[in-house]
């Protein structure tokens, strides 16, 4: 009753005839509140995919995607143009993270916390205590009005989960989170992820072929050729 | 939205620069084209919108107001039979010449107007009053015409066509599209003026319609143009607007001064169109990861074309606020230099309109890049 997030039977391909690639096949996973899990797999596995069909932002050939025990992918009923209600599902319910950051270079790290806030509908006036809570939270609080181009790499990277956690959502995707990032400072940027799953409750998922990952995971599940071997 | 759009201009201050400059740029010359070929028509036809007269009279196939041909002056009293017509009156348009002090002559375009009704008259008097070209060779010349003919004093004796007259009055602002001198004098005066005009000529009559209900006024005006062309099959009748019309289409069409004007307004917008939009689509281009990333957190499309269009309408008012700045300031230079402007908060409110339409036009390539923009691209590193 704790899962947050479930993919059933999803299979996506790229290409056709001879060109085509099954980046995933037959995928189904579950994740709970609390919990962190972890993806592992060589590149060209099929991580991104199925990060990006968990997160709604691709559409998988066939399969289903389940939020809260609610089918918003794949139920038999038509449901509409994907293209207008993806992206209400993703703002209700995600928080993401990438491997190269994706902070808008203008904005400073509180600013690039506060548009997420203002697409998300929060009241204007309370986006800046908002915002500076949330840096709080990832220990940033001092660097509020620095610029992406001030920050070190692991800096950059918890304005990225201040911005994710903004709008309180229940599920973080992680796509490589480690990977721009020095091994000491990833080993912290883990750590801050397992608190958030742990204190904060959120189910967090990480895509990652770095093995230091594993000890900060509370559950792993590798992929090969689009395929998920437990 | 418009908060994002404003965090990008300010990150990108030469872009900016450069948006603005086209803008301008656009504004500048569309502004400078539209004003001029609307000065330079509200001049060819100011006579006609500024005599009181509901039609206009003149010999067959007149092609605009400065070129009329003289027809019998007895036609007056069939159009002043009509019950409905309170008053008609003979106006002449002619040239002449005018000797300069200097030994020289130059064209001058003769207006004789009835001095009595004062129909015809000039009416921007800044001396003396047009009934004073009664009773002699008098007549009445505008201040616009002293960068051609020297300062005008009252008083003075000029010969016109050969005979003297003397000057009585000052008009400022009234210039003809021909851009010779205007005079006014008495009708009997210009009448005098062989060799293009008879003395029992006119070039055109002039004629008001009897005070009626409004709503049926222009009804009633062309009932009688309708019947005055059945019956004077050897003139053109024209009611006032339909005259002016005939003036600026023969000016704008037949010229090609119309189609040059046009021309270079929409250069200038198409030029400056083009530098919008080519600086939108290279800064899309730039922050195409930022924009995905917008769509992966949940931004609807609309919302991210806000941005952008944002970012265009801000650049659009402030372009335009500032060309419209360099226009005025420019305006009174441009007049001194003879050449009238037509300016109006009608016209910057039409000419922002066009230059905005053209900006948001030109972000087109930014959005559809945007629309067909793959989310998934924000995981690529
Ligand atoms: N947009 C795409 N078009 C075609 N092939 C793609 C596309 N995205 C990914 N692929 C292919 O799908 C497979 C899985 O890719 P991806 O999910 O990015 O793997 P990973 O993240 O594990 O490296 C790869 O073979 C990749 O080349
Ligand atoms: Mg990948």
């Amino acid at each position: 009753m704790n899962t947050v997030l479930e993919v059933k039977d999803v299979n996506m391909f790229y290409g056709s005839g001879d060109n085509k690639i099954v980046a995933v096949d037959s995928a189904s996973l579950a994740v709970k509140r609390h919990e962190l899990l972890l993806i592992m797999g060589p590149s060209g596995s099929g991580k991104t995919t199925l990060l990006s069909i968990m997160g709604c932002i691709l559409y998988p050939n066939s399969g289903q995607v389940i939020i809260k025990g609610q089918v918003v992918i794949g139920s038999n009923q038509a449901t509409g143009n994907p293209d207008r209600i993806l992206p209400h599902i993703r703002k209700g319910n995600f928080g993401f993270v990438f491997q190269s950051f994706n902070l808008f270079p203008f904005l400073n790290a509180a600013e690039n916390v506060e548009f997420v806030l203002r697409i998300k509908g929060h009241n204007r006036g309370k986006i800046r205590q908002e915002a500076l809570g949330l840096l709080k939270k990832v220990g940033l609080e001092n660097r509020a009005g620095a610029y992406p181009s001030d920050l070190s790499g692991g800096q950059k990277q918890r304005v990225a989960f201040a911005r994710a956690l903004a709008g309180d959502p229940p599920i973080i995707l992680a796509d490589e989170p480690t990977a721009s990032l020095d091994s000491k400072t990833g080993l912290e940027v883990l750590g801050l992820l397992k608190l958030l799953a742990e204190e904060y409750g959120k189910a967090i998922v990480i895509v990652s072929h770095d093995p230091k990952a594993k000890a900060f995971a509370h559950r792993v599940v590798y992929i090969e050729d689009g395929r998920i071997r437990s | 939205m418009i908060w994002l759009a404003l965090k990008t201009m300010r990150h990108e201050k030469v872009r900016l620069a450069i948006t603005l400059t086209g803008i301008i740029f656009s504004t500048v010359l569309t502004l400078m084209q539209v004003s001029m070929y609307l000065g330079m028509m509200g001049n060819a036809t100011s006579i006609i919108r500024n005599t009181d007269a509901d039609i206009w009279i003149a010999s067959r196939n007149v092609q605009n107001f400065d070129f009329a041909y003289p027809f019998s002056e007895e036609k007056l009293n069939r159009v002043r039979a009509y019950h409905d017509v309170l008053r008609a009156d003979r106006l002449i348009m002619t040239w002449g010449f005018l000797k300069l002090a200097d030994g020289g002559q130059d064209q001058v375009q003769i207006i004789g107007f009835n001095p009595d009704s004062g129909v015809g008259a000039p009416w921007s008097m800044v001396y003396g009053r047009p009934e004073d070209v009664k009773g002699g060779r008098y007549m009445i010349m505008d201040k616009t015409s002293e960068k051609r003919l020297g300062e005008l004093r009252i008083g003075t004796l000029w010969e016109l066509g050969g005979r003297k007259f003397k000057l009585v009055g000052l008009s400022n602002g009234i210039k003809s599209f021909t851009t010779a001198p205007i005079i006014f004098t008495s009708y009997e005066q210009a009448q005098q003026f062989q060799g293009f005009i008879k003395a029992d000529q006119t070039s055109y009559i002039v004629a008001k319609v009897r005070d009626r209900e409004k709503v049926r006024d222009r009804e009633k005006v062309r009932d009688i143009v309708n019947d005055l062309k059945a019956n004077m099959k050897d003139n053109d009748i024209y009611t006032k607007d339909d005259f002016g019309f005939k003036t600026v289409m023969y000016w704008t069409i037949q010229t090609g001064i119309g189609l040059g004007y046009f021309l270079t307004a929409s250069l200038g917008l198409i030029v400056g169109g083009a530098i919008v939009g080519q600086t939108v689509y290279v800064n899309t281009m730039e922050h195409l990861r930022e924009y995905g990333t917008l769509k992966a957190l949940g931004a609807r499309n609309s919302e991210i074309y806000q941005v952008i269009f944002s970012q265009v309408g801000i650049s659009a008012l402030i372009g335009f606020t500032s060309g419209s700045g360099i226009i005025l300031a420019l305006r009174s230079g441009v007049e001194k230099a003879g050449v009238s402007l037509y300016l109006s908060p009608a016209l910057f409110l039409s000419i922002f309109v066009i230059v905005l339409g053209t900006c948001l036009l030109s972000a087109y390539f930014s959005v559809k890049k945007i629309r067909t923009l793959d989310p998934m691209t924000v995981f690529r590193a």
